[in-house]
């Protein structure tokens, strides 16, 4: 077995993953923010889709559905943790990479124009709760 | 430059991404050498940050079975890092490792004095190992 870290050199993990973290409508902690105001998160056959919708200065932008690939916490465990995805806008793409963290979902976005309007790429990390409804 | 029109998110248009001073803030606060804050880690010893005119090169060690495991070096991508620290605008940096059975995709930034990586780790070999993601804490060392 291949590794880069003797953390890696595990057996193999059994079963499917289980991803039932993740589904829901997650709100953004911060009602002032500039980037995302919630995501939906959903689980179908083991695959996970997420819809973004942001801060836009008219209402919310609905940025659409993409997938996500769903990580777990160490190559042992099948317990889903945290995602990663992707957005192409033309002018711009976003990679979203999500951790879970006791029940708190920490999103780091990273910005990256293609557009020749000379911004500059940038990284920002923002706090969701999962809106459950039991309080 | 043209106008800032297309953005997805209001955030897009921050003015600090256009200002020029915001590429070369606080990059002082990335370069070096880091340590793992956790002395019997199983991941990644160490990280070595350097700048190279406008591009970053991150090289990475990790703890093997037999001595440290160095990983391909790898380009630093900055990113203007719109969280402040202690009232400073920073940058942050994504790197991307491939070892042909496994691709690391992660991103450094500092709070506080603390260099925090988050690796995202997916196996491309039949190990059938979890794909799994990864916090590690880095203090820079003398």
């Amino acid at each position: 077995m291949q590794f880069a870290q003797i953390r890696d050199r595990v057996p193999a993990a059994d079963g499917p993953l289980d991803l039932s973290a993740f589904p829901g409508t997650w709100v953004n902690s911060n009602p002032e923010t500039s980037g995302i105001a919630r995501l939906q998160v959903a689980e179908e056959g083991g695959r996970l889709t997420l819809r973004v919708y942001a801060i836009g200065p008219e209402g919310l932008i609905d940025w659409g559905t993409v997938g996500a690939k769903p990580f777990t916490a160490t190559p042992s465990t099948r317990a889903g943790t945290g995602f990663t995805c992707s957005y192409d806008f033309g002018f711009a793409e976003t990679e979203l990479q999500a951790m879970l963290l006791k029940g708190l979902m920490v999103l780091a976005q990273q910005h990256r124009f293609k557009d020749a309007s000379g911004r500059m790429d940038y990284f920002v990390r923002e706090y969701f709760a999962l809106s459950h409804g039991r309080y | 430059m043209a106008q800032l029109t297309e953005f997805k998110q209001t955030g897009d248009l921050h003015p600090a991404l256009g200002d020029p001073a915001t590429r070369t803030l606080n990059v002082g606060k990335l370069t070096g050498r880091w340590v793992n804050t956790d002395p019997a880690t199983d991941g990644v010893v160490e990280v070595t940050i350097a700048q190279e005119g406008e591009h970053f090169s991150v090289g990475v060690v990790g703890v093997g079975s037999d001595g440290p495991v160095n990983w391909p070096t790898a380009r630093g991508r900055v990113m203007a890092n719109l969280e402040e620290e202690a009232g400073q605008r920073a940058v942050a940096l994504a790197a991307d490792f491939d070892f042909g059975f496994m691709r690391v995709e992660s991103y450094l930034r500092v709070n506080k004095g603390v260099l925090v990586i988050v690796a995202y780790y997916t196996f491309l070999d039949e190990s059938n190992r979890s794909d799994y993601v990864n916090r590690e804490f880095f203090y820079r060392a003398g």
